[in-house]
């Protein structure tokens, strides 16, 4: 009896540390929004200024931009990692698709803010891809935009968030029942047909939730337009910072609710539309 | 397998390739400029950066801090996610459990940093070793889970039952017949969970104090002073372990698998 009530405890412990230390300072955060900031001090209220600072001034077009960011980097990651999910789970050999799939991983590892910073070399003018372009006579003069730009950025959130998408892509196309690919081989379609009508259809779950992971961590990031966007390039994630860092706690978790609301928004979506047990079933012993 | 199959089969190798390249690549800069020296005249290999690190007490307490929280969250991590993935299995609710666990994943770094900090310091906790390990807990969380949800399916469920009819109560039956059998994927999900916390910056940087780990004092002395040989060696020191740990992760697959 003991026994079991302590298993059960056990059991009950990841939900209760998720909790207390994810879901109570997310709530806190969402009240904290709505304090009022009085010289450098913080007071329990419920006012909008924050909301209104955030919404009033040159911070929605962090906002906007941000948006605009976000949103290129997901496309192009999708882009980018889908057929080589694909061509995981459907040409290559297993032992092949392990492979490929932890040279993926052991990059993804390595932290992302000393890869960028990593990249601020690569990219820079009088680094490797400059100095080859050049030499190659491909352009006359080093190119600019290479570095703090907009295209730096999203250099620095697509080799961030990439990697990680080759999963959740991988694994929902690899649980598709080749039955009914070859049904729609035997039916007559296409090999594009079979894939716009079958294949992509029953691989959304994995490309929405890869999505909603590139877009959220792009969307929140607070490094890389510090040392990829140089001087000025603000996004959401360092807005947030630089409130924080001059004490503007209501700001910061006006803006830091913002994104937590885009967030939920995003993943009530992926709920209604996509069964997690058609999806991760691959890896769960669901009791049925 | 045809000329045609064999050709785009070549190319789409050469397109995986060329995006390992394009992830690989940022790996090798900070490993270079931590051992080359001498700017103006011919660059020369040195280690001393390397060497010079452990006589920097800043350095010295900061490589500490990393391997204090880095152990305290390759602890706390794998319990969790050992007993969020026995939960998925033996509770009623395994669709709220998961998506609870794997929530993390989908805050960003910095809304967690600041949700954390303000929570911390309402509720009136001071900054710690702990607090830096909760924090990166958290985040370790959905991939310590997922690496011992792997590791579990491997498992047939009939042992346990074989144990419970012959009298093993749930817990001793786990403890003698699964916790051995998924041990590797506990083990996996350890190595993991130190890789994540070796690897963090953000979160530990709303939540630090006074405290610094290799990460936040590369951070901070970035903002201040920019990049520097030593922030190289640091970076691939971390690049270096990093590298060593997923080869541990590996080698502790590799014999699950033979074994």
């Amino acid at each position: 009896m003991v026994r079991s009530i302590v298993l059960r405890a056990f059991l009950l412990l990841p939900i209760a540390f998720v909790a207390a230390f994810l879901l109570a300072p997310l709530g806190l955060t969402i009240a904290v929004s709505f304090w009022q900031r009085i010289g450098l001090s913080v007071r329990p209220a419920f006012v909008f200024a924050s909301y209104l600072t955030f919404f009033d001034s040159v911070r929605f077009e962090v906002l906007t931009r941000s948006l605009l960011v976000s949103i290129e980097a997901t496309v192009l990651s999708l882009f980018v990692s889908y057929p080589i999910a694909y061509f995981l789970a459907f040409k290559a050999r297993p032992d092949a698709t392990r492979l490929a799939l932890l040279l993926f991983t052991t990059p993804f590892l390595v932290n992302y803010v000393i890869r960028a910073f990593a990249w601020t070399y690569l990219l820079g003018r009088t680094g490797p891809i400059n100095t080859l372009l050049t030499s190659a006579g491909i352009v006359s003069r080093p190119l600019d935009w290479l570095l703090y730009s907009d295209f730096s950025v999203l250099v620095g959130l697509i080799s961030s968030y990439m990697p990680f998408m080759i999963f959740p892509i991988w694994l929902s196309l690899a649980g598709i029942d080749r039955a009914l690919i070859q049904a729609s081989w035997l039916l007559g379609a296409s090999p594009s047909r079979t894939f716009f009508s079958v294949t992509l259809p029953l691989s959304l779950p994995g490309v929405f939730a890869a999505a909603i992971f590139c877009f959220v961590s792009s969307f929140g990031e607070s490094a890389i337009p510090v040392i990829m966007g140089g001087v000025g390039y603000q996004l959401m994630g360092n807005t947030i910072t630089s409130a924080m860092d001059v004490l503007n706690y209501p700001l910061a978790a006006a803006m830091s609710t913002v994104v937590v609301l885009a967030m939920t928004v995003l993943l009530m979506g992926w709920y209604l539309l996509f069964d997690m047990q058609s999806f991760l079933g691959k890896i769960l012993n669901w009791r049925a | 397998m045809g000329e045609n199959v064999r050709r785009s089969h070549a190319l789409v190798w050469l397109y995986v390739g060329f995006v390992l390249l394009f992830i690989y690549l940022p790996l090798f800069p900070p490993l270079i400029f931590s051992v080359v020296t001498g700017e103006t005249g011919a660059p020369a290999f040195t280690l001393s950066r390397y060497a010079e690190m452990w006589r920097n007490p800043v350095l010295t307490d900061a490589i500490v801090t990393s391997l204090e929280v880095g152990a305290i969250v390759a602890v706390i991590a794998p319990l969790l996610g050992l007993a969020a993935a026995m939960a998925i299995r033996e509770l009623q609710t395994p669709r709220l459990i998961l998506s609870l666990v794997l929530l993390p994943l989908f805050i960003p770094g910095v809304s967690a940093g600041l949700a954390t900090a303000l929570f911390f310091h309402l509720v009136g906790v001071p900054p710690s070793l702990v607090a830096i390990a909760i924090v990166q807990a958290v985040w370790a969380l959905p991939f310590a889970t997922i690496v011992i949800l792997v590791a579990m399916t491997t498992f047939d469920p009939v042992y346990l039952e074989a144990a419970w009819m012959s009298g093993a109560d749930r817990l001793r039956a786990f403890i003698d017949v699964e916790l051995p059998l998924i041990r590797p994927g506990i083990l996996g999900a350890a190595t993991f969970s130190l890789i994540l916390s070796f690897n963090e910056t953000v979160r530990t940087a709303a939540v630090q104090g006074g405290y610094n780990t290799v990460q936040t004092y590369i951070w901070a002395t970035y903002k201040q002073i920019g990049l520097s040989p030593t922030l190289y060696a640091l970076m691939g020191l971390l690049i270096v372990l990093t590298l060593i740990l997923v080869a541990g992760f590996l080698l502790v697959g590799a014999r699950r698998r033979t074994g």
